[in-house]
């Protein structure tokens, strides 16, 4: 079963992704609104998740930086990147993420880059 | 990682507003558009419900889309004329029926192109495609029937003593709104707000286009008595060497 980190400072949007992704037989490992605390759960944590979704604008730690962080620990980290700043993407994949999605997105695609990426060894 | 703004200039001030707004806006669009997949994923609905969820879906896309084209007038003004570059017409024009098909999932659309060229190269940005889009957009919503046919010319031409090429949509049975026939479209917002927010497509469209350097127009196509017809035409100026 793959293993979801949600990283979103919006509450009703973490608890969306968190019923779509369990509706759909993931298994969301954990939630963080911030990206220092997705950072910090991350490093504490010995089930690291398969997919990190993370959002970019966020209070404390944006989630390009968040993303370098993650990175630095874990290279191989898959990350998918889900944000309505669309100037953002180059950024973003440049951090590391393997995806871009802008917001709003169908969650079919997110599900279906995730099955991608998570297909990727 | 933290932006500064500043807020002193009114202009900087609306656009720092309108990003913070816009971005909420976009995550409210995130939570819906997903919690109407996840109502017509429930397969015990009637197909009457499962109608109105899916009807709701395309006005989440425009809701998105006008949000992105205040960002992108907000970003005209910036425009540098030597920033701008060789786009390909043909490139919007290609993606249009799948494009028209995400936005108006509920009719029928049928694009025919009319073109001698296969490449149509043209000075501009990104926001030409956007361009394009607004005004394929606006000719289907200015059609009253589920059954929509579009037709796209791209001629060449030469307009003030250089070369051009112009982008010519036609709907046979869309209608222009009847203040749009007396007066230049820039103008409207300043006689009738109400009525700029029905052509709001129309008026980005004048403003991207003069951006960078190029023209849009709205013209009836009405002939013979007929009540119907509305024909957009976009000018741009054609690329150097292309």
């Amino acid at each position: 079963m793959t293993s979801v980190l949600i990283v979103d400072d919006e509450l009703f949007i973490v608890e969306l992704y968190r019923d779509i992704l369990q509706l759909r037989g993931y298994r969301v490992t954990g939630t963080a609104f911030d990206g220092e605390e997705a950072l910090k759960k991350y490093t504490a944590s010995t089930d690291k998740p398969d997919v990190i979704i993370m959002d970019h604008r966020m209070p404390v730690m944006n989630g390009v930086d968040a993303t370098k962080e993650i990175m630095k620990l874990n290279p191989s980290q898959k990350v998918i990147f889900v944000s309505a700043d669309v100037l953002v993407e180059k950024e973003a994949r440049d951090a590391g993420a393997m995806e871009f999605l802008p917001k709003p997105f169908r969650m079919d695609d997110l599900i279906e880059k995730m099955e991608r990426i998570v297909s990727v060894r | 990682m933290t932006e500064k703004h500043d807020l002193k200039k009114p202009l900087e001030q609306f656009a720092f507003y309108m990003d913070l707004l816009g971005h909420d806006i976009l995550n409210n669009n995130q939570a819906v558009l997903g919690y109407l997949e996840l109502i017509l994923a429930e397969p015990g609905f009637e197909k009457k419900v499962r109608k109105y969820a899916e009807r709701a879906i395309p006005h989440i896309r425009t809701s998105t889309l006008l949000v992105e084209n205040i960002k992108k007038v907000l970003a005209t003004r910036d425009i540098d004329p030597s920033s701008l570059k060789p786009i390909d017409l043909m490139g919007p024009v290609s993606r249009a029926p799948k494009n028209l098909e995400r936005f108006f999932p509920d009719r029928t659309i049928k694009v025919n192109v009319v073109s001698k060229a296969e490449e149509a190269w043209v000075m501009g940005n990104s926001a030409v495609s956007d361009l394009v889009d607004n005004a394929l957009i606006d000719t289907v919503k200015l059609d009253p029937d589920r059954s929509v046919g579009i037709t796209i010319k791209l001629t060449e031409h030469e307009c003030g003593g250089r070369m051009c090429w112009s982008l010519r949509i036609e709907n046979p049975n869309a209608a222009l709104p009847p203040i749009v026939r007396d007066t230049e479209i820039e103008s409207v917002h300043l006689e009738d707000s109400s009525t700029a927010v029905r052509i709001v497509g129309m008026l980005f469209a004048k403003m991207i286009a003069s951006s960078v350097g190029g023209d849009f127009k709205a013209e009836d196509l009405r002939s013979n008595g007929e009540k119907r017809g509305v024909a957009f035409t976009i000018t741009l100026r054609k690329a150097d060497g292309k």
